[in-house]
């Protein structure tokens, strides 16, 4: 087992990732600054595009707000045409993101790619399920986009219980020079034309209009944790706790299940689907993660229905860490191939692993994000942390992996180097460029200087949710409210 | 001993959180119900086995353990234990039984339990485990009143008997309907706010009832524990 870093972070120097050194530099923070934070503007989910130029979040009021990157040189007629986009069908009283300083003039003139508000809409409304009287909540629990195949654009965004597909599509044009209709616009009697017109396209004020193409409903008994696209772009797949369910994007009144691990007696349940994934290439291949904490590899060219798996990767308990509370920390949060396909990254609670598809008998690499929370379980049982699901990601590249932990801290592993680095997300350091330095929690008794102990972590402030432009050293961190942007000092 | 404590402490814990998780907007999380479950399993276990040590320390000295031996003491002294150890008052695990008593009080003291023989409390308890089905203790056999005599007593007022009918039939119409599950949801609902009211202060369990009660009543609370550790699901 190759094990990174205790729980302080052993990257003394600078924050050193992706294979050479390399420090990562405050970009841009979106969300209001309120210490008093409305539950609807909590993040719950953060995906960038395949070109890496949209991000989009989604958040627990059920909105999604899409940034785009902006052209290196802002030329004076771009900064005019973006500042009077508008989205459609977005409350206009919910606009948590827009009212940013990062988007005066003078940052706007000296902008470097930075990430701007492209799109805002209401993806998801809160529901009442009236057959079993219970209350479906909005909150966003997963974005994923599609690959991009023309002009538009499009996502796929999920609550608990219905998956939806967007199109943001841009408008800059429109017909003008109709006389079907009279001023007040009804049509006119046909009889009355006379004369034929053809109407003109005339250019508009930019604007982004975000419409649902497709809605996914009521195949989910459960709660939704995953959705996700497949390499033949054609389907898809959402996995609730019991069930995962292959959808074609363009038939919303079918949908073919492909596992269902519900017992007959649900007295015997003893674990529950906590994600699942696509393979990035084989599109015959997917995995799901469990609350045991083990990950079972299915080849849908076997058969239909795929309740047995193809491959079933587990890594033996230690018996010697066993306490009221191992099956919650070994339960998987997330799951995520890498872009080659190779590996797979695992994330628990207390840990991140990395698997070879050939090797299930145990990961290859075993990063510790926060060891020194292990004597602390009982608390975080108490104050229900012990439940949180922290996501991960990885590099363009493949060569580093990133994971959110307390105190709006998140975690940098890199896997080449084995050297890790604890960052922070905080406004204190959020100068323009600044350089993120590395934070260390004192695991042990004597406290040095810079460093935290881990009585003084702030469990209310989490990161769980990150994510890594696809090909440049960017970094979208969800603090709760807040989105971070870094970006690496080359960049 | 601390050991024991701290699984009582969790499995308290696991019991609020549960309770709460009900509650929770968007309905019951299996993922969690599920988690909860098995700590509380986990909990239970080391609960039991420390509690099989003390119990079998104290047989190791016979004469002080045989001399309270008949029926009432000693179970009130494992009540008593149980009721003064832990350091908080809401982190004990209230045996069910006086809950019962006190749910039962509630909800029945409609005119048909004014009507009945001397001892309503007893009565009123084999009433209940007669309709649950639950516990078929031999010894209290006598003490239940046959189908028959009951029928015959509520043929008095009239308007109490067709509550109560009414309230069986529901109960056993939900039961048909909606499977096991949402039938031992609602054991547990009524357990757990049985433990709240208990623990929000005033209507303290009143002292366990008489001797015969009493083992029954600790029974019980492993009992409503093989229930808490199973995952409730509402579907």
């Amino acid at each position: 087992m190759a094990g990174a870093g205790g729980g302080g972070g052993l990257g003394g120097g600078p924050a050193a990732m992706g294979g050479s050194d390399l420090q990562w530099c405050f970009s841009q923070v979106k969300g209001a600054i309120d210490e008093d934070v409305a539950e609807a503007d909590i993040i719950s989910t953060v995906e960038f595009n395949y070109s890496g130029d949209l991000l989009a979040t989604g958040d627990k009021g059920g909105r999604v707000v899409i940034f785009q990157k902006e052209q290196e040189i802002v030329s004076p007629l771009r900064v005019a045409v973006s500042s009077t986009r508008h989205s459609c069908g977005a409350r206009s009283q919910h606009l948590p993101y827009v009212a940013m300083p990062q988007l005066s003039n003078k940052s706007r003139l000296h902008s470097r790619g930075e990430y701007n508000v492209y799109s805002t809409f209401q993806s998801h409304e809160p529901e009442f399920d009236y057959l079993k009287s219970l209350e479906i909540e909005e909150k966003i629990n997963k974005i994923r986009w599609l690959p991009q195949q023309n002009a538009a654009h499009f996502l796929l965004s999920t609550n608990d219980k219905t998956i939806k597909l967007w199109k943001i599509s841009e408008r800059d044009k429109r017909a003008e020079g109709y006389n079907l209709k009279d001023e007040d616009g009804r049509l006119r009697d046909p009889f009355r034309i006379t004369a034929l017109r053809v109407p003109i396209l005339k250019p508009m004020d930019l604007m982004v209009e975000a419409s649902p193409r497709r809605i996914f409903a009521n195949a989910h008994t459960y709660h939704i944790n995953s959705i996700s696209v497949n390499s033949d772009h054609e389907t898809y797949l959402s996995a609730d706790d019991l069930r995962i369910n292959l959808w074609h994007l363009e038939i919303t009144d079918r949908s073919f299940n492909i596992v269902d691990i519900k017992p007959v007696n649900m007295e015997e349940l003893t674990e529950v689907i906590t994600a699942a994934e696509f393979h990035p290439h084989q599109c015959n291949v997917f995995v799901y993660s469990s609350s045991k904490g083990t990950i079972r590899l299915c080849d849908m060219r076997s058969s239909a229905l795929c309740d047995r798996h193809s491959k079933f990767f587990e890594e033996p308990e230690d018996p010697s860490s066993r306490s009221f509370f191992s099956e919650i920390i070994s339960s998987i949060s997330d799951v995520k191939f890498s872009h080659s396909g190779r590996y797979m990254m695992t994330r628990d609670y207390l840990s991140v692993k990395v698997w070879d598809l050939n090797m299930e008998t145990r990961p290859v690499e075993t990063y510790q994000v926060h060891e020194y929370l292990r004597s602390k379980l009982c608390s975080l049982y108490e104050n229900d942390c012990i439940f949180d699901k922290f996501e991960c990601c990885w590099s363009g590249s493949d060569s580093a992996l990133m994971t959110g932990s307390y105190n709006n801290f998140f975690r940098m592993f890199d896997r080449s180097m084995r050297r890790d680095v604890t960052l922070e997300a905080s406004r204190e350091s959020s100068k323009p460029r600044a350089i993120l330095k590395p934070r260390k929690v004192c695991t042990g008794g004597k406290r040095k200087k810079d460093e935290i102990s881990v009585d003084s972590l702030d469990f209310n402030k989490k990161i769980l949710h990150t994510a890594w432009h696809p090909l440049d050293n960017i970094i979208a961190v969800a603090a709760t409210n807040n989105l971070y942007i870094f970006q690496d000092k080359a960049n | 001993m601390e050991a024991q404590k701290e699984a009582q402490r969790i499995m308290t814990m696991s019991v609020w959180k549960m309770y709460h998780s009900r509650m929770q907007r968007g309905g019951l999380r299996l993922h969690r119900s599920l988690q909860l479950s098995l700590v509380m399993r986990s909990a239970r276990e080391l609960y039991l086995s420390a509690k099989v040590e003390t119990d079998e320390a104290e047989l190791a000295f016979p004469a002080a353990a045989l001399a309270p031996a008949s029926s009432l003491p000693q179970p009130m002294t494992v009540a008593e234990a149980e009721a003064d150890s832990p350091p908080r008052a809401e982190e004990t695990i209230p045996a069910p039984e006086p809950m019962e008593t006190q749910e039962a009080r509630e909800t029945e003291s409609a005119p048909a339990c004014s009507h009945l023989p001397p001892v309503p409390q007893r009565s009123l308890k084999a009433n209940r485990k007669r309709r649950s089905s639950t516990l078929g203790q031999g010894g209290e056999a006598g003490l239940v009143p046959s189908k028959k005599a009951r029928l015959e007593e509520e043929t008095a007022p009239a308007e109490g008997k067709a509550e109560v009918e009414a309230e069986d039939l529901e109960k056993r119409q939900s039961q048909v309907e909606e499977g096991p599950f949402p039938s031992l949801a609602r054991v547990l609902q009524k357990r757990f706010s049985g433990i709240l009211s208990n623990t929000g202060g005033p209507p303290k369990p009143t002292a366990p009832p008489p001797s015969c009660e009493l083992k029954p009543g600790c029974r019980q609370a492993d009992n409503m524990i093989n229930i808490l550790v199973r995952t409730v699901v509402a579907f």
